[in-house]
């Protein structure tokens, strides 16, 4: 996982990106584990380009489907799908167009905040609106996740 | 839930503000403002009203109901090992993502060392 790289790429090119899920958590102050980078993306022609280019580098392809595939990373493959789970020579990303319970990146942008990491500005899902969507989400495995970041609340608020 | 930690940040960086400079502008000290955005201090409400103002918000509240809590959640919330939690808490969110990709980095080695190890087909 080369977390730095990919924030300082995303950071660098103004991509409209949040961070979420696991790796939200952890900046949040969870301990759990977390392999995969999820992102809520702005779906605008221009920051489709500009998420486009700044991960060409890092060659993204499917996550999980055989070598070879006909699949070409650019705005047009963006613009055609919503939600894409992909490898990159960065690490595991995620891209979602929508969460359940949360909507797309326009109606997540209030319930976020800029952090700095490694240097660049980072935008992240609140805590708060974090514990909301996984509640939303309501999978098995979300649920020891919402009781970390419950924890985390009571924390920060004594 | 408020978090005036949250709020303060999200509304200083919006404003493009560093810490002393919201400071100045509230009549206060970049220390104060530095531990309520590290949630080491509790603003009240009229503070956190006035520090928001000097970043050029406003602060609104909402009346929602209580989500009763899921008993899953709640017996899970027994195991949460809050020495971990509380680490974390006191780490910068920097820190915190340094130390995600070190031990991501550091599992994919081990991954590989023992895929490395492991007996070929025959």
């Amino acid at each position: 996982m080369q977390l730095a790289r990919l924030l300082s790429a995303l950071a660098d090119a103004h991509v409209g990106v949040i961070l979420i899920g696991g790796v939200a958590a952890r900046a949040h102050g969870a301990s759990r584990f977390t392999q995969d980078i999820d992102f809520a993306y702005a779906r605008d022609d221009a920051n489709l380009d500009r998420l486009a280019t700044a991960l060409a580098p890092a060659a993204p392809y499917l996550r999980g489907a055989p070598p070879g595939l006909p699949f070409e990373w650019s705005a047009a493959t963006l613009r055609r799908g919503l939600n894409f789970t992909l490898t990159t020579a960065w690490g595991d990303v995620d891209l979602f167009g929508e969460i359940p319970g949360g909507g797309g990146y326009e109606e997540l942008l209030p319930h976020s905040e800029e952090v700095t990491a490694f240097g660049r500005p980072v935008r992240l899902l609140s805590l708060d609106w974090l514990i909301h969507v996984k509640r939303a989400a309501g999978r098995p495995k979300d649920l020891e996740v919402l009781a970390e970041l419950e924890v985390i609340r009571e924390e920060r608020h004594g | 839930m408020i978090d005036p930690a949250a709020l303060i940040r999200e509304a200083r960086t919006r404003a493009g503000l560093r810490q002393s400079e919201l400071a100045a502008r509230a009549g206060t000290s970049q220390s104060a403002i530095a531990r309520i955005e590290r949630a080491h201090a509790s603003p009240t409400v009229a503070t956190l009203e006035r520090l928001l103002a000097a970043a050029g918000c406003v602060l609104t509240v909402a009346l929602d109901p209580v989500v009763p809590p899921d008993p899953v959640v709640a017996a899970y919330k027994r195991d949460v090992d809050v020495s971990l939690i509380r680490a974390n808490l006191a780490r910068s969110v920097d820190e915190r993502l340094a130390v995600l990709e070190q031990g991501a980095n550091e599992l994919e080695a081990l991954a590989t060392a023992v895929r490395a190890r492991r007996p070929g087909p025959r």
